[in-house]
């Protein structure tokens, strides 16, 4: 969208857009695809809903996609937050529990009725929500006010969350057979519902950011929490304000995720997400250290990964040697981004100009 | 004398959290000793060291990276990759000396390799260990998808060979005991640990890394500008670390005798909660590697427990290691703002810290209280609940000569339950006249449906959920404690078809569940909850 002709356009600006390499990155891999996997970009129609291989990847992403937001922000506070794919478990675990209680009664008992649920969905819902927010609150006060590195701070909850889950749902994996609620993560609309969610809340995080004073406030905490607390913002507040929202975001993405396989499996629901999520951010451009950020950027980012994923299986690479595709991806992202190797890039081409 | 005691322990404070992890994995071992006699056991003792020898391993290599300030999260993945490598270049018949050395060069060079992208090229090292566990992991697959078993004569040799304790042998054999015994790994972790203290106390390479870390990277800055090679000193470590990992993938093989891509996962928490317990900072720069064995006995010993315990599921680890970690990383950041605290006397900033430590203090105190209530109500019922076959439950077989039988005698269905909390082994056999009979080999019940609801299930199960396809196919695993094991024998129009499954496991075709779920509709209680 920035390529639109202008009076100023140059190379140089283009490259230097933020949007200007995930999108490259997300281009190449659909290249890749367009070109070794015959049928990829084919979208059909079924009873008006459209389905496709390309409208998977936009399903499928739809949990990177809404940790990412929650992510982007923590980030660009200088944070990270590992313990998103836990509390996806946790929240995961409530909503299981709560519709289908039999798991506490110490056996597996086969629910079949689609309607039958123990408690309403928007009880299910809120109180799901309700746990995940209290665990983001947990890792902002941990690191707000008893100033532990937010690494640190997050690995407590990483460690111990996906036991908290367990306990929750007694350590069985618990059937979810209620039809609304599997509607959250398998419901079209035409497009997927997933994506309607991730639209809204995206609308809703642009909005707080780019309309309140709020954005600019998590980028001044981010590029230096003491000189922001000098000029009078209450960075407490502000990194309190964004784990709790990580948190929040973790919590719908769980949702979404349990809803998806129609079970709340503490241990396997959210397994290495964070990594993902954190993964989308820095692809998007976002720097670690902190500072600007960038939520479509991150966006594309998770959509980045998620069509590696996406077409490494279509070409049909089994799921665990993924990851080292992925990690090699990931390399290559630090390396385009790392300053040493840019300045390097930038003396060969300045050399070059001089000759 | 307060004023004495807050100066010994400012002039301590490093040794604080060692300290308080010897005692809390002295009294903790004390408390199990108390409440089970078989922990009492010697054996017992030297188990903590066996069961753990990996993490040990494992664990000194990460007390360095944590001290430069780093952390190695590739470390599951490289134990992961050096299971798998060795099973599979055993079983391709190389020497199994030459494996041990290459898989080490493999543990260096990938350690090496994150080392270089963090020092040269200035990434989090979160971000590049991170994309080396997923490197090794995923490589795992490459290599093998499935579990390879070893069963090389010199990793036999090395992984069973039981080292006797001398002055211990006697003893136990005067009192007609088996004598306790430790094997080869734990020598090796012993030996690694011994080594590191020396290097990490007495050598100027040791020094380097503990002015490297500290002070949020600012006194890598300092150490720098005095002339300290601190790139070299990170890209060792890294690499020491390396080693360190395939060395404990080595122990881990010679402990489970196979290799496998998923094993070790959530590892290198384990091994991070181990170095925080024991006393090292996660910023750098203070922590001792003889804390790090303490960590571990920390670890250890709370499994034992857990084991022991019976009822408290294996769950409760994590929980337990999560509130560990979080109050010693909230004793740390007391100490160090202790430290801080000294420089620069503002009121303002003192009273902020002094309530900031008195929130810390009623945390750790509310969160122990909790963790107080939650054990002695476990734990009393534990003890209050002695001896009762529920606790230490056996998993009883199926009955699948009986079943057979019943189907001879005529019964459609047969269904076989077994496993699960109570350990049931409950028997129902369903008759075309609509008789339902039941026995749990001490009760028999008897119940009565609709001849013609027998034929409707029969045909629905044949019909609709596919029973006798391909389909439906059977999967046993030994049923975790919570979960029930059916075996279910269904016999329609000349057909005959037995498929037994543990609820629980990955997947159960949906028609058996259906089927399952249909049949137990029907079936009376035996035992009615009281």
């Amino acid at each position: 969208m920035k390529t639109s002709a202008r009076s100023s356009f140059t190379w140089r600006k283009v490259t230097e857009n933020k949007l200007f390499f995930p999108l490259l990155a997300l281009s190449l891999i659909l290249l890749f695809d367009f070109i070794f996997i015959p049928g990829f970009f084919a979208i059909e129609s079924r009873d008006g809903d459209l389905r496709g291989s390309l409208i998977d990847i936009f399903r499928n992403g739809s949990t990177v996609m809404l940790l990412a937001i929650g992510m982007t922000l923590v980030i660009a506070t200088g944070g990270v937050d590992l313990s998103v794919g836990a509390t996806m478990a946790i929240a995961a675990s409530m909503a299981g529990i709560l519709m289908n209680p039999s798991a506490l009664k110490n056996e597996v008992f086969f629910v079949t009725d689609p309607n039958y649920t123990f408690q309403p969905l928007w009880v299910v819902i809120v109180l799901s929500l309700l746990v995940s927010i209290m665990c983001g609150l947990w890792n902002g006060v941990l690191v707000a006010y008893m100033r532990i590195q937010p690494m640190v701070a997050t690995l407590i909850l990483m460690i111990a969350g996906r036991g908290i889950a367990q306990l929750i749902t007694n350590g069985l994996r618990v059937q979810i057979t209620y039809r609304p609620y599997a509607f959250i993560g398998q419901g079209w609309i035409i497009l997927p519902f997933s994506l309607y969610i991730v639209a809204v809340i995206l609308l809703l995080t642009w909005i707080m950011t780019r309309k309140t004073s709020i954005g600019m406030f998590i980028e001044s905490v981010g590029i230096n929490f003491r000189s922001s607390y000098f000029s009078g913002i209450d960075e407490k507040k502000i990194k309190l304000l964004v784990y709790t929202f990580c948190g929040f975001c973790a919590g719908i993405a769980g949702l979404v995720a349990s809803s998806n396989v129609k079970t709340s499996d503490a241990n396997n629901i959210g397994l290495t997400t964070e990594l993902d999520a954190i993964l989308a951010v820095v692809i998007g451009g976002t720097s670690m250290a902190g500072g600007r950020f960038s939520l479509l950027a991150s966006m594309i980012g998770a959509l980045v990964m998620q069509a590696i994923t996406q077409s490494m299986y279509a070409i049909g690479v089994p799921a665990f040697a993924l990851q080292a595709i992925k990690a090699v991806v990931v390399i290559l992202v630090i390396l385009l981004y790392s300053e040493q190797v840019r300045g390097f890039v930038r003396r060969i081409s300045s050399s070059k100009n001089e000759v | 004398m307060l004023r004495r005691i807050n100066d010994f322990v400012s002039k301590n404070r490093n040794l604080i959290p060692l300290v308080s992890t010897a005692l809390l994995a002295l009294a903790a071992y004390g408390v199990g000793a108390y409440f089970f006699v078989g922990m009492r056991n010697p054996q017992v003792f030297f188990n903590l060291f066996r069961n753990t020898s990996f993490l040990l391993i494992s664990g000194i290599g990460m007390t360095f990276v944590i001290l430069t300030g780093g952390i190695d999260l590739s470390v599951s993945g490289v134990v992961a990759l050096t299971t798998v490598a060795t099973a599979v270049l055993l079983r391709d018949g190389w020497n199994p000396w030459v494996v041990i050395l290459l898989m080490l060069a493999m543990g260096m060079t990938l350690g090496a390799i994150m080392g270089s992208f963090i020092v040269y090229l200035k990434v989090q090292p979160f971000i590049a260990t991170l994309a080396g566990m997923w490197f090794a992991r995923g490589m795992c697959f490459f290599i093998s998808d499935n579990v390879v078993g070893i069963d090389n004569y010199i990793f036999q040799i090395l992984g069973q060979t039981k080292i006797l304790i001398p002055g211990l042998t006697e003893l136990a054999l005067s009192q007609g005991k088996p004598a306790p015994y430790i094997n080869i790994p734990v020598i090796v972790a012993f030996l690694l640990l011994f080594a590191a203290i020396y290097v990490a106390h007495y050598t100027r390479f040791g020094r380097s890394i503990y002015a490297i870390g500290g002070n949020e990277g600012r006194n890598e800055q300092s150490a720098r500008l005095m002339g300290l090679p601190v790139d070299r000193t990170k890209l060792l470590v890294y690499t020491f670390n390396g080693f360190c990992s395939a060395l404990a993938g080595l122990s881990f093989s010679l402990f489970v005798a196979s290799g496998h891509g998923l094993y070790a996962s959530g590892f290198e928490l384990d091994v991070i909660a181990s170095v925080v317990m024991g006393g090292t900072m996660l910023t750098g720069g203070a922590g001792y590697v003889f804390g790090t064995f303490f960590g571990v006995l920390v670890l250890a010993v709370t499994q034992a427990l857990i084991q022991f315990i019976g009822t408290l599921s294996s769950w409760w680890t994590k929980i337990v290691i999560g509130v560990l970690t979080l109050i010693f990383i909230g004793v740390q950041t007391v100490l160090a703002n202790r430290k801080s605290g000294r420089q620069g006397a503002q009121t303002l900033q003192d009273a902020l810290r002094k309530r900031q430590r008195l929130a810390l203090g009623f945390g750790a105190v509310a969160v122990l209280a909790i963790l107080a209530i939650v054990s002695s109500t476990r734990l009393g019922s534990a003890s209050s609940t002695e001896n009762p076959e529920t606790a230490q439950c056996v998993i009883k077989p199926f009955r699948e000569a009986e079943a057979a039988n019943l189907i001879k005698d005529g019964a459609v269905i047969v269904y076989n339950r077994t496993a699960g909390p109570l350990c049931v082994d409950e028997l129902f056999a369903i008759y075309p006249d609509g008789r339902v009979l039941g026995n749990d080999g001490v009760n028999n019940v008897e119940s009565e449906v609709d001849p013609a609801e027998v034929d409707q299930m029969l045909s629905k199960i044949s019909g609709d959920y596919k029973w006798f396809t391909d389909a439906i196919y059977g999967r046993y695993l030994t049923p975790c404690r919570q979960c029930f094991a059916h075996y279910v024998s269904v016999s329609y129009r000349g057909q005959e078809k037995t498929v037994s499954q543990v609820d629980g496991t990955a997947s159960m075709p949906q028609g058996y569940t259906l089927t399952l779920a249909l049949i137990r509709s029907v079936l009376p209680e035996i035992n009615p909850a009281p």
